[in-house]
């Protein structure tokens, strides 16, 4: 009963009582007393319960918000000025190739792989100033992917200092949960991978231009920095990425980012070259002999584009990766020119948008309720041509394929946002140089290659 | 010509005062209480140190449970001052928090009160329980309302005030502590601070007396209407000192240690101790106090020092863990 209703009622019943003879006086002063009672208990409650919201709502500022979602677990400040939050990334794959026991022992590529598991730790203090520790625990060995400070000045000048991707292809810039298919394409071949250096970039124009540029170790394409630069020279990087229509609301043209991206520098050493340009599969399609060296210029450039609209994505890009090579440490100097390029595209069937940075389904699977996440299709054509200088001085025509043309069909189903499964089917067919052998010595050149890879993901 | 160059001088000699001004930012960290006497206080030094040096100072107030207070500084909280309800919270900051040293109450005189209070009883008007000194409280039936003596400086206080009363009347510790675990019997509601105390009594309409600061009795008479409570004056109470200091990690690397200190040594100025006295704090200044006649009572007080040995004899007995209120309190 509420103090106010207890107020009300008291002269009611006091009137009751003083109309009822029989009642003495005594009696009335007694419950007079009782109701007096009564309302101070009930006001001390009240007191107690105000003292309680009052300390609650003083301690609030200083308590620290913990949130647990499909974007990880966040730990941060009363104010938001500081935060920590702790991801991960587990790929469970299983690939299977098929036609390819052609060889004489056949080639043993089916099976399981823990594609990637890593955990990811990233931070923000006073506000500006922020981390991101990647650590992987798939593959073949454990490793630190990311490791690296940024400084942000303003939303058009922001600082990155570390280990970080290098700023040069569309799809290898996206998270490795959200591609359209589980591997990359074999364009993505012709990029760096995670290099060290120095980064500026920002969003000018309200966020419709983009930009990054920098100054890195510099790497040979597909490959990872050692944390070691393999040579005294540098790589100046750039990438410049325009939204122009992001503000066009109802515009046909409002997902439409495009953009053109680069890097310049000099090698020299066995480090240089790449290891190797890899499959849908993951298998190695070309490789440069163990005795080239790189000696001189490489660049890069890359013109790529990202469209989104509704339910369906396209992304595109085009690479030209140029890098000057000797036979031998006396050998003549060539400049090789490999390109590639790859057009890739989703539908998601079940309605939600296709981004860039993942479907979000608009109901997460569950049986019970018998709701069914978002399903999306995938298909993807792709293709690298190696410098036809390339053979035999520098790679070998029987172990590595002067072009490999692929086309991929997928199927994604994103169980919640966080949870997913795919399955794709990659077919990659291959071309040699002229004097190449009828039978490549490479097994896995020896057949077109069909794979099937399905993924189990959790990325959070 | 000279017109001109005069003119260009008085701006030149403008333009540098200007640039020379600085502007300067304090924070007092207070007891429950102050909140009144500190909005007038800080306004008078402000004119007085832009009078004398030419910058603008701006001092920030906070307030709460003298205790919850010291913590919160030792926390940190980035006081350059403060103004705390007892010794003992201040002490903190040199025990515990390092802040200041440990000799920080002879900085500044009269141990560094620069204005006493004491503890008076406010009650209904008429005084309905007839509640007329310390023995009434413990008498069944009879709502006090107290804030709690391990976050408010003010609870300390009147906790001691009526500890001495019964140690007096009934005669040695051990009754008076059973005579103060019969008064806490009595308080329904135990407030983080004085001025919750005074919200529970005046507004909230709880409890039959406040044991109250004697500036928040006057205060809550004022505020609240003459024609609702009444002040009553126990036979014996308290003398209340309620310290300040400026706080030397904190000033020093902000750079306002001077400020901070002549902030203070302005509380023992006439104007300073005027203030005081109408905020119904005892002024130091007794000419001063004998201005203001109808603002304090006439009672018997006695000092901490004499009573109990001092504040940190006094906190380490009552108020620390598994002092007599931990023992009071978990009965």
């Amino acid at each position: 009963m509420r103090n106010s209703t207890l107020r009300k009622i008291a002269p009611a019943l006091t009137a009751l009582l003083a109309l009822n003879p029989a009642l003495r006086a005594d009696e009335l002063s007694d419950l007079r007393q009782a109701l007096k009672a009564l309302e101070q208990k009930i006001l001390v409650l009240e007191r107690k319960q105000e003292l309680k919201d009052e300390a609650a709502a003083a301690a609030a500022p200083t308590t620290p918000k913990i949130t647990v979602n499909d974007k990880g677990v966040t730990i941060a400040s009363a104010d938001a000025v500081n935060s920590l939050r702790l991801r991960g990334l587990v790929q469970l794959d299983h690939r299977a190739f098929f036609n390819d026991n052609g060889a004489a022992a056949g080639l043993n590529n089916n099976g399981f792989v823990l594609r990637r598991a890593r955990l990811i730790t990233e931070g923000v203090f006073a506000k500006n100033y922020s981390f991101q520790l990647v650590t992987e625990f798939g593959g073949s060995a454990v490793s630190i992917l990311d490791a690296n400070l940024g400084i942000a000045i303003s939303p058009a000048l922001q600082f990155k200092l570390g280990k970080f991707k290098a700023p040069i292809g569309i799809e290898h810039l996206q998270s490795d949960a959200w591609t359209f298919f589980n591997e990359r394409s074999i364009a993505n071949n012709l990029v760096p991978n995670r290099d060290l250096g120095i980064t500026a970039g920002g969003d000018l124009l309200g966020g419709k231009l983009n930009y990054t540029v920098g100054i890195l170790n510099g790497l040979a394409d597909g490959a990872s920095t050692t944390n070691a630069d393999f040579d005294n020279e540098k790589d100046v990087v750039g990438r410049i990425f325009a939204s122009p229509f992001k503000d066009d609301a109802g515009s046909a043209l409002q997902g439409l980012s495009f953009g053109v991206a680069g890097s310049y520098g000099r090698e020299k050493g066995t480090a240089g070259r790449t290891s190797g340009y890899r499959t849908d599969g993951q298998q190695t399609f070309f490789s440069y002999l163990a005795t080239t060296i790189t000696d001189g210029p490489n660049w890069r450039v890359s013109p790529q584009f990202d469209y989104r609209n509704g339910s369906f994505g396209l992304l595109g890009e085009y690479t030209v990766s140029t890098v000057n090579v000797r036979p031998s440490a006396t050998g003549a100097k060539s400049e090789l020119q490999n390109k590639g390029w790859q057009l890739a595209a989703g539908y998601v069937l079940t309605g939600e948008n296709s981004s860039y940075a993942g479907v979000v389904p608009a109901t997460n699977f569950d049986w019970s309720k018998g709701t069914w996440g978002a399903f999306e299709v995938t298909g993807r054509i792709a293709n690298v041509k190696i410098d036809d200088q390339a053979f035999p001085l520098y790679a070998s025509a029987a172990s590595s394929a002067s072009e490999a043309s692929a086309f991929g069909l997928g199927l994604n189903w994103y169980l919640s946002k966080a949870v997913a499964f795919k399955l794709d089917y990659y077919q990659t067919n291959f071309d040699f140089a002229p004097g190449a052998p009828a039978v490549p010595s490479a097994a896995v050149l020896r057949q077109d290659e069909k794979s099937l890879i399905t993924r189990f993901q959790v990325a959070f | 010509m000279k017109f001109k160059l005069s003119l260009l001088t008085a701006l030149a000699l403008a333009g540098a005062a200007l640039a020379s001004a600085k502007s300067i930012e304090l924070l007092n960290v207070s007891y429950d209480p102050t909140r009144e006497l500190y909005v007038e206080f800080n306004k008078a030094f402000a004119a007085h140190w832009k009078a004398k040096t030419g910058d603008d100072v701006t001092i920030k107030q906070s307030h709460g449970g003298s205790g919850k207070q010291a913590r919160g500084v030792i926390d940190g909280l980035p006081a350059d001052v403060v103004t705390l309800a007892l010794a003992a919270d201040v002490d903190a900051l040199a025990e515990i928090g390092k802040l200041i040293p440990a000799d920080w109450q002879k900085r500044l005189p009269d141990n560094s009160a620069p204005y006493t209070s004491t503890i008076v009883f406010l009650v209904h008007k008429g005084n309905p329980k007839g509640i007329k000194d310390w023995d009434d409280l413990v008498k069944p039936g009879i709502s006090v309302i107290t804030p709690n003596p391990k976050t408010s400086g003010g609870a300390r206080w009147n906790y001691l005030a009526a500890w001495e009363f019964a140690r007096r009347k009934l005669g040695g510790d051990e009754a008076a502590q059973g005579f103060v675990a019969k008064l806490f019997k009595n308080v329904p509601v135990l407030d983080s601070g004085a001025r919750g105390s005074t919200t529970t009594f005046v507004q909230r309409g709880i409890g039959d007396v406040l044991l109250a600061w004697e500036n928040e009795a006057y205060y809550a008479l004022k505020e609240f209407g003459a024609d609702k409570f009444e002040i009553v004056t126990p036979s014996i109470s308290i003398l209340a000192e309620p310290p300040v200091t400026w706080v030397d990690k904190r000033v020093k690397k902000k750079g306002t240690a001077d400020v901070a200190k002549a902030y203070l040594e302005y509380l023992y100025t006439d104007e300073g101790q005027e203030i005081a006295a109408r905020n119904f704090y005892r002024p130091r200044n007794q000419a001063i106090a004998a201005k203001f006649p109808d603002n304090f009572a006439k009672i018997e007080l006695f000092t901490v020092d004499a009573a109990f040995g001092g504040w940190t004899k006094a906190q380490k007995t009552h108020f620390a863990d598994g002092g007599t209120f931990d023992q009071i309190y978990a009965k």
